[in-house]
């Protein structure tokens, strides 16, 4: 019966450690400096650290087809850069606290275009 | 009335027994067809029946149909490596998708700020999502509703949008990207 619990307990901590292990940093060094980290959900950011945080340039993609390109500030997208999205349409410009803000052109997967003021994520007319 | 009493008296004890057998049984289904009246639900039922057969019927074919897939992410648009649905298994991958996970939610509150707000205020909290195929538009629909209470007013916030490419797991298929622009 000892047994048995030692080795659903031991089961457990492995099984936890390689779940931890999936997350964290891949390549280089993600305190200050470039380095690659992957997030549990397969997100990954590779870029400039400056402590512990996004910052510089770098890009994150995400499993589901996003990908932005770009300056961060703060670990959020912050600066100039663009966004793909997972059906090819694009935004190019500023960002501000991860959303568009300021000037800059969305091109939707057509080829339509829409270039002007972006606020939070929406667009002045 | 008299006479009769007296005939049955005159009855022998096994017909009498008979007698009273075939009374019983007739109590037992009048009993059974009243209260079958007052609480059965007779055709309603029998179609709910039928109804509930269908959808198991339905819920294993798009099963069968999930496990044939390939794991990773199906599209319905050209442009990229990923496995393109044709028109009718995007319809029937639309009809099997119920979850949307996180980062699909994520996606489309770009392009909503104040969902984006309220979900982040709430802790990623979701009050209900949906995925609905559009007969009409022959279209795959989803999205979500977010509810909260954002700078001292109670907001509700439906962000929504066609529902263009999928996580397939092999067990079941997510909604992977809501296209809302």
């Amino acid at each position: 019966m000892k047994k048995l619990i030692f080795f659903i307990l031991f089961s457990s901590l492995i099984t936890s450690l390689a779940f931890a292990r999936s997350t964290g940093c891949k390549e280089g060094n993600c305190d200050n400096g470039y380095g690659k980290w992957v997030y549990t959900d397969k997100t990954t950011y590779e870029g400039e650290w400056v402590a512990t945080k996004k910052h510089g340039q770098g890009t994150e993609t995400w499993p589901n087809g996003y990908i932005y390109k770009g300056e961060f500030k703060e670990s959020q997208w912050s600066g100039i850069g663009i966004l793909f999205f997972p059906d090819g349409s694009t935004y190019e410009g500023e960002w501000a606290n991860g959303f568009m803000n300021g000037k800059g052109t969305f091109t939707w997967s057509d080829g339509k275009q829409k270039t002007g003021i972006w606020k939070n994520g929406s667009f002045q007319e | 009335m008299e006479v009769s009493k007296n005939s049955f008296k005159t009855l022998s004890e096994p017909v009498k027994q008979f007698g009273g057998l075939v009374g019983i049984i007739i109590l037992i289904f009048l009993t059974f067809f009243v209260l079958n009246n007052i609480f059965g639900e007779g055709d309603e039922l029998v179609a709910k029946m039928k109804i509930e057969e269908e959808r198991i019927a339905q819920e294993r074919k798009l099963n069968k149909l999930i496990s044939s897939l390939p794991s990773g992410i199906l599209v319905s648009f050209d442009g990229t490596d990923n496995f393109k649905l044709s028109d009718e298994l995007y319809e029937a991958v639309c009809k099997a998708t119920k979850l949307i996970p996180q980062r699909a939610i994520m996606g489309a509150n770009f392009l909503n700020f104040r969902a984006h707000e309220i979900y982040t205020i709430n802790g990623n909290k979701i009050d209900e999502t949906f995925v609905k195929w559009d007969d009409e538009k022959n279209k795959c629909f989803a999205g979500f509703v977010v509810s909260g209470n954002n700078v001292g007013v109670d907001e509700t916030v439906k962000v929504s949008g066609e529902a263009l490419s999928f996580l397939s797991t092999g067990i079941d298929t997510r909604i992977y990207f809501i296209k809302n622009f």
